[in-house]
Parts: C-alpha cells; sequence; structure tokens
C-alpha cells in the first residue's frame, strides 16, 4: 500500500522527524533578524546612549551649581525660573552657547579658549598615554602572572604607595629634582608649559610672532607641531623634552590606578583551563605568559583603560597645574575652583564628559573587535 | 566533617534542643549597631567564600534530612577555625598593626588635645623662615614656620580628624555601592539595573575630584560655612560609590549565574534573601580592591587644592588686603575648602601647604620634612587599608 504523495521538503525547510503522529517537541521561536549585525547595534545603542548621558550631566551640574542659589533666593521669580532654567542651559550647551570667560585676561568666549588650552592637553595624552601602556601591559602580566611573592608583592607595595601619592607632589618632586639640569641644558627652565618660559624668551629676542600671549601657539595650538611648521628646531626640542619629562610623570602616576585593576585580571586568567592545559603539556611558561595570557588579557586591559580614563585625566590636571601656571585644562579647572567662579565649570566638564565618552566608546569598540563577549554582553 | 569533639555528638530528629552547633549557625544575623559596616561584613558573617558562595539552608527533601543537614552544616568550617587552618598572611598582619597604630594615634589625640583639637598651636618664634627649625630630639618632625607649630604635634592632632574624614567617607561608598551594584548585577537587564549602570556611566564620565569638587562648592553656596567637614564627607561618599557599584555589578552579575545561585532561586528563596546570602557575599573581592584606591581622591582634593592656591595661583600667593608683609608664607584656604579655619589640622591641608612652602624656601630639597611626614602619614594609611583588604581577599581565596 502507497501512502499519499509528498512533495519534497523546500530547500531550507527543517526536516521533520518520521513518525505517524504529529510532532511533539515545541515549536522553536525563529530569532528575529535583524538588517544590523551585532557589532552595529552595539554601536548604535552606545551612540544614542551618549546625548542621554550627557544630558544627565547636565541635570547635575545644574543640580548642584546653578539650583542651590536660586533656592536662596526669597521671590517666587527665582524658584520659577529653576525649571526653565535647564532646558536653557542644555540648548545653550548642545548649541555651544557658553558664554564669555570674564575672569580671565582674554575676555574672549569660553570656546575660543577652550580651543586655546585644548591642544596643549591633547600633546601632552598623547605623549603620556603610550608610555603608560608601555610601561603598564608588562608590568601588569609579569607582577600578576607570578606566583612567587618576590615580584608581586613590591610591585603592590609600591603601587600602592604610589596610588595613594598626589599626582600633583610626583609632579612637584620631578620638576625640582631636574630643575637646574634643565637650567644647564636649554637656559630655560622645566615648567611653565609645553613651550620655552618667558625667561627664555626675555633672554633670545622675545617670543616668536606665532606665539600668541607668550603662551598660545599657531596655527594648530599644538606647541610641537606649530615649531616643527615653523621650522623653529630650538623650541622643537624644547617642547618635546618637556611634553616627555610630564608625560612620563603622567604615564607613572596613572600606571598605579591601572595596575591595581590589570592584576586582577592577570590573576584570573592564570586560572583558566586551557592556560593549566598548556602547563601540562610542558608549553614553557614564558610562551604561556606571552602567547596566551597575554592575547587574553589585551580586550580586558582595554576594557579597564575605558573604566579609568577620568581618574587617567585627573592626574593630567595635576601634572599640567604642577609644571606650569597657565597651560591646559588642568589650569582652566583649578582656577575656577579655587577662586570660586563655578560658570566656566559647566561647559568645561561637559567637554571633558564628551572626550571620556568618545573615547570609552572607541576603546570598548577596539575591545569588542578583539574579544566580542567581553563588552557586547554588557 | 568538622574537627573536634561536636562531630561525635549524636543529632535526633525529633530533638527538642538541637545540639549547640546546629541553632548557631542558623541564628547568626548582623546586629543593628553595625549597620555602617554591614556590607563588608556580610561575607564574614554569612561565610560566603570565593568558590561557592554559603549552602542554602532550606528544608532538605532527602529522607535522612536532618543528618545531611547538619552534614552539609557541619563541614563549614566556623571562623576561628577558618583561621587556624589557614592562617592570615604577613601583608595583613601588617597592614592591621599600622591600622592599630593610627587608631591609637587617633584615639589618644581625642584625650591628650582635649579642648584645642581643631586649632593648630602657633608659636611666634618658629615663624621665623631665616632660622628654620628641621627634625631635632626636641621638635622629631621639625617644625612649620608657615603655622609656626610643630608638625608632630600638628600630624598627631590631625589623626582624628582624618580618620574621622576617611571611614564615613568609605562607609558612605561601600554602603551604596555595594548594595546598588549587587542589586543591579542581581537584576540583570531590568529596571534597576539599567538606572544604576546609566546613573554610574554618566557620573564615571567625570574625574572623581572635580565632581566632588563642584558638588561640594555648589552646596556650600546655600550650607553654612560651620557644617562645610559633614557635608563635604556626605558629598564625597556620595560621589565615589558609582566606581565602586559598576565594578561590583561585574562580579555580581557572574555569581547571578552560577548554579549556588540558580539552586536558592528554584527553591523559592526571595529576590533579598537571595542578594544577602549569595550575590553579597560572594561580590566582596571587587570591593576590597577598590576600597585603597577610593582613599586616593580624598586626600588630592585635601591636599592638591590648598597647594595650588597658596603656590601656584597666577598672580603669585594671595595675601590677605592690607596686610603687613611677613618672612613667612601665610596658610590660607581656598574659596570653597571644607576645613573650617586656616589652622586646622588635617593631613591633606599639611600636605599641600607643607609642598608649597618647602619649595618656596631656596635651597630645593632642603626642606624635606615640611611634605615628607605628612605624605608619610597618608601613603602609610592607603598602604594599611591595602594590605588588609588584599590579605582579606588571599584570605578568601587559597591562591591568590
Amino acid at each position: 500500500m502507497t501512502g499519499p504523495a509528498t512533495e519534497p521538503p523546500a530547500a531550507g525547510a527543517e526536516e521533520k522527524p518520521s513518525g505517524t503522529g504529529p510532532s511533539r517537541e515545541p515549536q522553536r521561536p525563529q530569532p528575529r533578524r535583524s538588517f544590523l549585525s551585532p557589532f552595529a547595534r552595539y554601536t548604535l545603542r552606545r551612540l544614542l546612549l551618549i546625548p542621554a548621558q550627557l544630558v544627565f550631566v547636565l541635570f547635575i551640574l545644574y543640580l548642584v551649581i546653578d539650583v542651590p542659589p536660586a533656592l536662596t533666593g526669597t521671590s517666587p521669580e527665582s524658584l520659577g525660573a529653576i525649571d526653565q532654567g535647564f532646558v536653557h542651559l542644555v540648548v545653550n550647551i548642545f548649541t555651544l552657547n557658553w558664554g564669555t570667560a570674564d575672569y580671565l585676561r582674554y575676555n574672549l568666549p569660553w570656546t575660543q579658549v577652550f580651543a586655546y588650552y585644548l591642544p596643549p592637553s591633547i600633546q601632552l595624552a598623547a605623549f603620556a598615554l603610550p608610555i603608560a601602556a608601555v610601561l603598564a601591559y608588562p608590568v601588569s602580566l609579569l607582577a600578576g602572572w607570578s606566583r612567587r611573592p618576590g615580584l608581586d608583592a613590591p610591585v603592590r607595595l609600591a603601587t600602592l604607595g604610589a596610588a595613594m601619592l598626589p599626582a600633583f607632589m610626583l609632579g612637584t618632586l620631578v620638576l625640582n629634582l631636574i630643575f637646574f639640569n634643565y637650567l644647564d641644558w636649554f637656559d630655560d627652565v622645566p615648567g611653565q608649559g609645553l613651550i620655552p618660559s618667558s625667561g627664555y624668551f626675555f633672554n633670545h629676542n622675545g617670543a616668536p610672532s606665532w606665539i600668541l600671549y607668550g603662551l598660545i601657539t599657531r596655527p594648530t595650538g599644538f606647541p610641537l607641531i606649530d615649531a616643527i611648521l615653523h621650522h623653529d628646531w630650538t623650541i622643537t626640542l624644547i617642547s618635546l623634552t618637556k611634553t616627555l619629562i610630564q608625560a612620563s610623570v603622567v604615564a607613572v602616576a596613572y600606571l598605579a590606578i591601572f595596575f591595581r585593576h590589570a592584576r586582577t585580571i592577570v590573576r584570573s586568567v592564570r586560572e583558566e583551563v586551557y592556560i593549566a592545559g598548556a602547563r601540562s603539556r610542558g608549553v614553557p611558561e614564558q610562551t604561556i605568559l606571552w602567547r596566551h595570557a597575554a592575547r587574553a588579557v589585551t580586550p580586558s586591559f582595554l576594557l579597564i583603560f575605558a573604566l579609568t580614563i577620568p581618574e587617567y585625566l585627573g592626574v593630567q590636571f595635576a601634572v599640567e597645574v604642577a609644571f606650569a601656571d597657565q597651560f591646559g585644562f588642568g589650569y582652566l579647572i583649578f582656577a575656577a575652583l579655587v577662586q570660586g567662579y563655578l560658570d566656566p565649570l559647566i561647559p568645561l566638564v561637559f567637554l571633558i564628559a564628551v572626550l571620556v565618552l568618545v573615547w570609552a566608546l572607541i576603546v570598548d569598540l577596539v575591545a569588542v573587535r578583539l574579544d566580542p563577549r567581553g563588552v557586547m554582553s554588557r | 566533617m568538622r574537627h573536634g569533639s561536636s562531630a561525635r555528638r549524636p543529632i535526633t530528629s525529633g530533638s527538642r534542643r538541637p545540639s549547640r552547633a546546629f541553632p548557631r549557625v542558623e541564628t547568626r544575623r548582623p546586629s543593628l549597631g553595625i549597620l555602617a559596616v554591614a556590607p563588608l561584613l556580610v561575607p564574614l558573617v554569612f561565610g560566603g567564600t570565593a568558590t561557592g558562595g554559603s549552602t542554602e539552608r532550606s528544608a532538605p527533601t532527602e529522607p535522612n534530612s536532618d543528618l545531611a543537614a547538619y552534614e552539609a552544616i557541619a563541614e563549614r568550617p566556623r571562623l576561628r577555625e577558618r583561621w587556624a587552618r589557614r592562617p592570615p598572611n604577613l601583608g595583613f598582619l601588617v597592614g592591621a598593626g599600622m591600622l592599630l597604630v593610627y587608631l591609637v594615634a587617633g584615639v589618644s589625640a581625642l584625650f591628650v588635645f582635649r579642648g584645642s583639637l581643631d586649632t593648630l598651636p602657633a608659636n611666634a618664634a618658629w615663624m621665623n623662615s631665616a632660622t628654620v627649625i628641621g627634625p631635632t630630639q626636641a621638635h622629631p618632625f621639625g617644625v612649620m614656620p608657615g603655622f609656626g607649630t610643630d608638625l608632630f604635634d600638628a600630624l598627631w592632632r590631625a589623626a582624628p580628624w582624618d580618620l574621622g574624614i576617611v571611614t564615613s567617607i568609605l562607609a558612605i561608598d561601600v554602603f551604596l555601592g555595594f548594595f546598588l551594584g549587587a542589586i543591579a548585577g542581581l537584576n540583570e537587564g531590568g529596571l534597576a539595573d539599567a538606572f544604576i549602570t546609566f546613573v554610574c556611566d554618566s557620573l564615571g564620565t567625570i574625574p572623581t575630584f572635580v565632581l566632588a569638587s563642584i558638588t561640594f562648592a555648589g552646596l556650600l553656596a546655600v550650607a553654612p560655612g560651620s557644617v562645610g567637614l559633614p557635608v563635604f564627607v556626605a558629598v564625597f561618599g556620595v560621589i565615589l560609590w558609582p566606581t565602586m557599584a559598576r565594578t561590583v555589578r561585574e562580579r555580581a552579575r557572574i555569581v547571578a549565574h552560577e548554579r549556588y545561585t540558580d539552586s536558592a532561586r528554584a527553591s523559592g528563596a526571595s529576590f533579598s534573601r537571595i542578594l544577602l546570602r549569595h550575590i553579597m557575599p560572594n561580590s566582596v573581592g571587587p570591593v576590597l580592591a577598590q576600597l585603597p584606591l577610593d582613599l586616593a581622591p580624598i586626600f588630592f582634593v585635601l591636599a592638591a587644592f590648598p597647594w595650588y592656591y597658596n603656590c601656584q595661583l597666577p598672580g603669585g600667593h594671595p595675601t590677605p588686603p592690607f596686610s603687613p608683609p611677613v618672612p613667612y608664607l601665610v596658610p590660607i584656604l581656598p574659596a570653597f575648602s571644607p576645613l573650617p579655619n586656616s589652622a586646622f589640622p588635617e593631613w591633606g591641608y599639611l600636605l599641600g601647604f607643607g609642598t608649597c612652602e618647602a619649595f618656596t624656601f631656596p635651597g630645593n630639597f632642603g626642606y624635606w620634612w615640611m611634605y615628607l611626614f605628612p605624605l608619610l602619614a597618608i601613603v602609610g594609611l592607603g598602604v594599611a587599608v591595602g594590605l588588609v583588604c588584599d590579605g582579606i581577599e588571599r584570605w578568601r581565596h587559597f591562591d591568590r
């Protein structure tokens, strides 16, 4: 007896199990197809979150800076302005209408002042971050990997102590340590930013025309690049030396913060099954460390780096003010805080938040590319 | 099995007065007096371990249930037994010893300097910058001419203030960060998790010292200056928690998917019970790792702004209007300082002003004592807390 003719299953359709009765297996919901890859979805989600986070940061700043003075006013108008004030603040900040710097000597719009002070800070960070990475990666790996207390314990103690050492203190010590040698080398003092000091210019026929106010270089604002563009090799050398000295101080101070997190990551990787497996097969310890463990900890190191960027910025600001009286974002923040000028702090912190969020996004995306499991599950 | 005689004690299922071991474990609860440090004590009280967590002591379902339950409990060593089997390492003992020294210094200062604890005594004879007194037998830590005070006396006088500030800030930090981070980790993907993570990530974009300083400066506009220090402590504690919560959440969400947590959930344990008995005891590692790091920004703010205001401010050192010229650096507090007066004993303030004053004198490193001893007091406290935290963490893990 032949059964009813059946059509062959369509291509791609699952073959049903043979049997007489209907299949009792529950129908599994088909995963919803998306036009975007998981990586693109993750990137989009993070990008959409950034404006919301910035508005929340502004809300907190508004709450602690603008609301308390309004609350002290007894008139109903001052209280009524509280709710409207936040909307105005958000609109002004996002449209770069940040007001005028009335407490600095320039009397310029804040956007212009920030444009003057941001490039030297970026130049310092561009040197400090690679130095920190070159130092942090092997030291964290070696110290975290070692089972002997001979290496781990001293490094742990040293970093603990260094983490407690305020960065301005380290900057002051280094500055005074190299002061007289530096004076002999360049006929200049090691402080006062990333360009030669006013005393140097006084002894060498004044500041060149491309250095505004004796502080700000043109056309790019980056002292090193501008010196190279103007073929002024003496200033180039001085700027490079100053940048390297300050960047090394920033890197060492930041290393203490980074190491404590990184060590925990290395410890956890050391206990992984594949590491134990490699060791049991007789793979040399150095090969396991530098080929397997080093590769495994890289995404986690990047994540730590993304999480500790604000701490890094704090360190850099302190070193900036230790080495100079009017230089970089550190000066703007410290000068505003100690003198009680809270107005510039809202755009300043907003700018820092933008920098941190964008930088953290870039680092996270690199980490996702290296290991999608870690970040995309967050 | 447990050591000692209790292992040989017969257990009867219908006993009205069970053996000592059974009810003692069941009735362990944190007392109300230790609420401030409850999060850190949770793992010790409930006995969580890094590898498996505390066992859920619900009613056993096996026929020989009492015996199984007894054995399950009896195999878990108590605190004293764990201490005996695995004594803490040298680092922990050194750290605990250092903390004890700090505690003794702080408590003794309360009695020795009763009535004048909040002001540094000024001796006009020591304010002469031409004859600066270094460390001698009479002044073991030297003299700070700006304050006109003996540095040993100043650091001792400051000990109770600093220990109080640090303890209060860290208590708020741990209390909020540990609880909220654990809740977020357990409620992964939920509304609470989304809200806590959003707040943490947003506030985490601003350097801690900047946010704390701005918040404090803003609140000081409405608060009277006399409450500056309590406001500073509250603000700093609240500002620090997102960092703690983020690290705790990462660990808590791993613990939330462990088998023992799933078992507890399947056996009907409530959210709060899972949180208190499984998630928090097994998520204490990040708290111990983060705690010493949270000390640093506190002293940074207390030290950096006095240093900057007295030393680095463009235009030179600010002097009070119409003040006669003096042969020493006059200590002045910045506009938003939490300290009530410019002669207040506080380690960060002493370090900031000492650094400024020492490098103001000609002679480069010749006046090292002015910043070295305050620095040692601060670094020593951080190292002590770090060693104790690391020691506890190593003690919880066999290997680490």
